[in-house]
């Protein structure tokens, strides 16, 4: 799970959101227009009306209410322009090797939708806590090993890749999005696993843009990088802002990269697509239950994040 | 072909360098791996496609209000189902019995956006168009609607969804379709007919559900003209197409006295730019891209 990830990437979690995205979330001014009944909508249409069947499967509402959030956010473009600086690369394939006390470990492959910007995200904590993560200690979990379930195969090439070519305008990682979209259930990520898989990935795409920025030595970074990360399965969203402080991960002493993760946010509890009959009364309608917005917030301000 | 929708101060550049960027993403700094059999259109134009939409509406829709109401759809499925004309029924237990024919169009456009109010009319509703060709024989025996599995009639969403009227659909040519079979096959006059022929039935079905969507069927006729646009691409070339329905009435007894007829406008195919070389792309075209950008920003005149 995330604790696993944690050692391997060396990184200390925070809890909740940075103070940052929080007051990107508050100020009213990064609202939409009719946030709340837009986001309804776009729920609506993904998880009811989106299909000739009765009810529309995961792998099609997931995708959907994806695509959905996002032009809600891109909307926001009208007010600050340079939002248009964005692309998203779905089928990207990011590359990443590093060495973790005599373990080399890489991170390869397909994996998400990775949301390019021009201009970096910048760095999320101060100096100082950057500086006091070094009385950090690890959690190690002996008896068993840190590589524990991680695939061991022989790979010859130790690469390191972005996914683009050099020159690419859009060259800073913003936010990486995971959707589970499998139709059922063992075929998805747990949502622990899911956060474990987001810091992976979000440390692999960091450490990569480092090594192209600043070269292959190991080394404490001036200018943090910071990478975010969301995963949804269709209705339970997880956020991660994650900074890479340091490319210096042989041993487990010294500064550490830093990670905030808010879980399990639901964006609503329950989408009924039929009415539920009891005894040929309506007991419950049809319609979108226990809604919570600040879910979609937060996911718009990690969106503005780095922009405003 | 008439004006689509007003583009006063258009930032021109800052718009092509948006298409430009999404090309060159695609075709060329993304690492891809190769691409699949006969599959090269999800390769690289349709994402291409799916960028330059986006990037272009969110970048527009400071401009038309219409745009921030609307609701996009990836890959959504279009249905239709009507009647028109008459056949007896060959074998069977019904033989020797006139029935309707029966139609239906299963469409599958790349992208489509949806807006809450009609897009206004081009021509009013009783103009008199022309003539429509006749075709006498069983439509089974062209290479279309031979099979036809469940009637359906679908915009893309439900009727309860507001954006129940359409705005905009964009076509993907697939690769069996491309033009280089065409220029082998010695057929280059037949590429211009796939472009129109994709536009016209897609934009049929989608403007015809929408209709029925909103309570018109072939006994009660449409009173107001619905209209929606298409732009059909490969990739490379872009078609544009305007599709007006005056009339549902086409099964055989109200299509009697129904002088109204659905128009088509539409473009034959032009390039948007020349080849993508070196992160540089060469020969874009501006109009391909005004008459987009003209398309999207369409809308009442009230709004």
């Amino acid at each position: 799970g995330v604790r696993q990830a944690q050692w391997l990437t060396k990184t200390k979690l925070v809890e909740g959101l940075p103070p940052q995205v929080l007051s990107i979330m508050d100020n009213p001014a990064h609202q939409l227009e009719n946030q709340e009944e837009r986001v309804m909508h776009a729920i609506s249409h993904a998880r009811l009306w989106n299909t000739t069947e009765v009810a529309p499967r995961r792998q099609y509402y997931c995708p959907v209410l994806f695509e959905d959030l996002m032009h809600l956010c891109r909307l926001m473009s009208a007010k600050y322009p340079s939002l248009t600086k964005r692309m998203l690369a779905r089928n990207y394939k990011i590359a990443a090797t590093w060495e973790r006390e005599s373990i080399l470990l890489q991170v390869r492959g397909l994996n998400g939708m990775l949301m390019n910007s021009v201009a970096p995200i910048p760095p999320v904590a101060s100096k100082e806590e950057i500086l006091a993560t070094e009385e950090h200690v690890l959690e190690t979990f002996y008896p068993i090993s840190p590589t524990i379930d991680l695939q061991e195969v022989n790979v010859y090439k130790e690469l390191n890749d972005m996914g683009f070519r050099d020159g690419y305008p859009y060259s800073h990682p913003h936010t990486l999005f995971f959707l589970e979209s499998a139709n059922i259930r063992p075929d998805r990520f747990r949502p622990e696993q899911l956060r474990a898989k987001m810091l992976m990935f979000a440390f692999g795409n960091a450490l990569a843009k480092a090594k192209v920025l600043y070269g292959n030595d190991p080394k404490v970074l001036e200018q943090p990088i910071v990478v975010q990360s969301v995963g949804t399965d269709g209705q339970l969203f997880q956020f991660m802002v994650f900074q890479l402080n340091t490319t210096d991960l042989v041993s487990s002493d010294g500064i550490k990269n830093l990670v905030w993760i808010d879980s399990d946010q639901n964006l609503y509890e329950k989408a009924q697509c039929v009415p539920e009959i009891k005894k040929r009364v309506v007991t419950k309608p049809a319609g979108i239950y226990g809604f919570q917005p600040d879910t979609f917030k937060k996911f718009l301000a990690l969106y503005l994040h780095g922009t405003v | 072909e008439p004006a689509a929708g007003a583009a006063p101060n258009l930032d021109l550049g800052e718009l092509r360098s948006l298409a430009c960027d999404a090309l060159l993403q695609e075709s060329f700094y993304q690492h891809k791996k190769r691409p699949f059999l006969y599959r090269d259109h999800d390769h690289t134009p349709g994402p291409f496609l799916t960028q330059l939409v986006s990037s272009l509406s969110s970048s527009l829709c400071g401009r038309n209000p219409l745009l921030t109401a609307s609701s996009p759809d990836i890959k959504p499925e279009v249905n239709y189902y009507w009647h028109h004309g008459e056949e007896v029924v060959v074998h069977g237990y019904r033989k020797g019995r006139v029935d309707p024919v029966r139609f239906q169009i299963d469409d599958k456009p790349h992208l489509q956006i949806r807006i809450p109010k009609q897009l206004p009319e081009i021509v009013p509703l009783e103009s008199d168009l022309g003539d429509v060709p006749v075709i006498n024989h069983k439509p089974s025996k062209l290479p279309l609607f031979k099979k036809q599995y469940e009637n359906k009639v679908f915009i893309g969403s439900k009727v309860a969804d507001r954006c129940c009227y359409g705005h905009t659909q964009f076509h993907l040519i697939p690769d069996k379709l491309k033009r280089e079979r065409f220029v082998r096959a010695r057929l280059e006059d037949q590429i211009e007919v796939v472009y129109r022929a994709n536009g016209i039935a897609s934009l049929f079905a989608w403007t015809a559900a929408q209709a029925m969507y909103q309570g018109f069927w072939s006994e009660a006729d449409v009173t107001r003209p619905f209209v929606s646009q298409a732009v059909v691409t490969d990739g490379k070339y872009f078609a544009f197409f305007c599709y007006q329905l005056n009339t549902l009435a086409l099964s055989v007894e109200t299509i009697q006295n129904n002088p109204r007829k659905n128009i088509c406008w539409g473009t034959d195919s032009k390039p948007l730019y020349d080849v993508v070389e070196d992160g540089n792309v060469k020969g874009f075209n501006d109009e391909v891209l005004l008459h987009l950008v003209r398309f999207l920003l369409n809308r009442p005149k009230e709004v």
